[in-house]
């Protein structure tokens, strides 16, 4: 069977059902979770290694959703959901690269199912209403009727696309890149599909950027002035 | 159920200390932990809400009733259900071996480097101070050396002076006592050269007269010439 199609149930925790890709969540937590377990487990003043390289991407994530939006604290408040977005995903992008994914029955990346990647748009979904609400008050309401009441509609259809283009798109580039690197090895399984593969390490990290930007700006522009 | 608790006991793990330090205090860990919590929550509601719609609809379990072989559907709840849950988790987790370790020791290091620079400040004075303290130690020193020299110069040109004057006298001591004691020898001598003369004198007379005359009758007339002879010789 090739991944992407339906897959039975690989265990039960109670009448609960875990599905494949949800272990492969599970090792890609526990992969990040030891990293930041080794990097942090003796925090130096003058940092070195492992330590050094994380501290480095938190505060390099940091610095940018700050430069991002324009309200300093915001970033602060939501910079830490913005970078577990980035790291997961592109872990779960990254999953799919690993020797055999594609050929193992039920290994598959994460984000190339429906329901993983809309499960992230909706959070950002609803993260980006209580940032808005949380920063605004009521007068986010305001917004839906900006700039007049004639354009609810299209400002309520826009709230709805954020995350479902959020959801298809990601969905979309790692499904297909999945499908393709696929169907190459099943025709020529040596060489040609490495330019491929190479291809996928630089859209498994540019998807995982897209994603958290627009989600930073979705939120950006929910707390934003003039609302 | 398990799920939702599942999510609970995942925002229990969301730790004290949060990235909000403009506003800074614990109000802000609050509002920041309650923002997470309500989007976690709205979350689960949405799955159970699609759970329900699904059940509801007829298509009983999305992911049990799915054939082999079918595409993915759109909404299995338990993927999403899962994937919400691990997302919160690895939040937690990442709050808690990531954010919050990474923001305290940022805080510590800015805490250091602006205690390194205000010691630096400080001892900076401090140095400055000392420096002028060791400059008017030095003019002080200087000032007190000069006296001291002078004031030993001073002393030992006394002291010289002293010496040279009781050296003088003692000279002119010694000079006065030879002088006298010349003078006691001198007058000695005279008076043992009278004494010899007016014997001898006095023998010649006899000798001369060939007798003896009165002994005082002698001496006085001896004693008369040889004053008078005596006077003329000294």
């Amino acid at each position: 069977m090739i991944f992407g199609m339906w897959d039975a149930p690989y265990f039960h925790i109670g009448s609960i059902p875990v599905d494949h890709i949800i272990v492969t969540e599970w090792a890609i937590i526990a992969v990040i979770g030891l990293i930041a377990f080794f990097a942090t487990r003796n925090m130096q003043v003058v940092p070195t290694g492992l330590q050094n390289a994380f501290e480095m991407v938190v505060v390099w994530t940091y610095d940018f959703f700050t430069q991002l939006m324009d309200k300093e604290h915001v970033a602060k408040k939501w910079a830490p959901l913005l970078t577990t977005f980035f790291l997961f995903i592109l872990l779960c992008n990254y999953s799919g690269l690993i020797p055999g994914a594609a050929r193992v029955e039920g290994f598959q990346p994460p984000t190339s199912n429906w329901n993983v990647t809309m499960t992230l748009a909706l959070i950002t979904f609803f993260s980006v209403h209580v940032a808005g609400f949380a920063e605004n008050g009521m007068h986010y309401l305001g917004h839906f009727i900006s700039p007049n009441p004639l354009m609810l509609p299209l400002n309520l259809l826009e709230e709805v696309t954020h995350p479902l283009s959020l959801t298809v798109r990601l969905f979309g580039n790692i499904f297909g890149e999945e499908m393709v690197i696929a169907y190459m090895l099943f025709m020529v399984p040596f060489l040609i599909p490495m330019a491929l593969m190479g291809l996928s390490v630089l859209l498994g990290a540019i998807q995982a950027i897209v994603f958290t930007i627009l989600s930073a700006s979705y939120i950006a522009a929910a707390t934003g002035e003039g609302h | 159920m398990r799920a939702v608790e599942l999510l609970i006991n995942a925002t229990a793990l969301l730790p004290q200390k949060l990235f909000a330090q403009e506003i800074g205090g614990s109000t802000s860990v609050l509002r920041n932990k309650r923002f997470y919590l309500t989007v976690l929550l709205l979350t689960t509601i949405l799955v159970l809400g699609f759970t329900a719609v699904c059940m509801a609809s007829g298509h009983g379990n999305p992911l049990t009733e799915a054939p082999a072989g079918n595409t993915p559907e759109f909404g299995n709840i338990y993927a999403i259900g899962w994937t919400a849950v691990n997302f919160f988790v690895l939040l937690a987790l990442l709050y808690k071996f990531a954010f919050n370790p990474i923001n305290a020791m940022l805080e510590q290091r800015s805490t250091t480097i602006e205690g390194s620079l205000r010691h630096a400040e400080e001892m900076k004075v401090e140095v400055e101070q000392m420096r002028k303290e060791a400059q008017t130690n030095l003019t002080e020193s200087r000032k007190e050396a000069q006296e001291i020299v002078a004031r030993a110069t001073k002393a030992a040109e006394t002291a010289k002076a002293e010496i040279s004057a009781k050296a003088q006298e003692e000279a002119q001591h010694i000079k006065d006592k030879a002088h006298a004691e010349i003078k006691s020898a001198t007058e000695q001598a005279k008076m043992e050269l009278k004494d010899t003369a007016a014997s001898l004198a006095m023998f010649a007379a006899e000798k001369v007269l060939g007798r003896a005359i009165n002994e005082d009758d002698h001496k006085r007339m001896v004693k008369d010439f040889v004053n008078e002879a005596g006077d003329l010789l000294c």
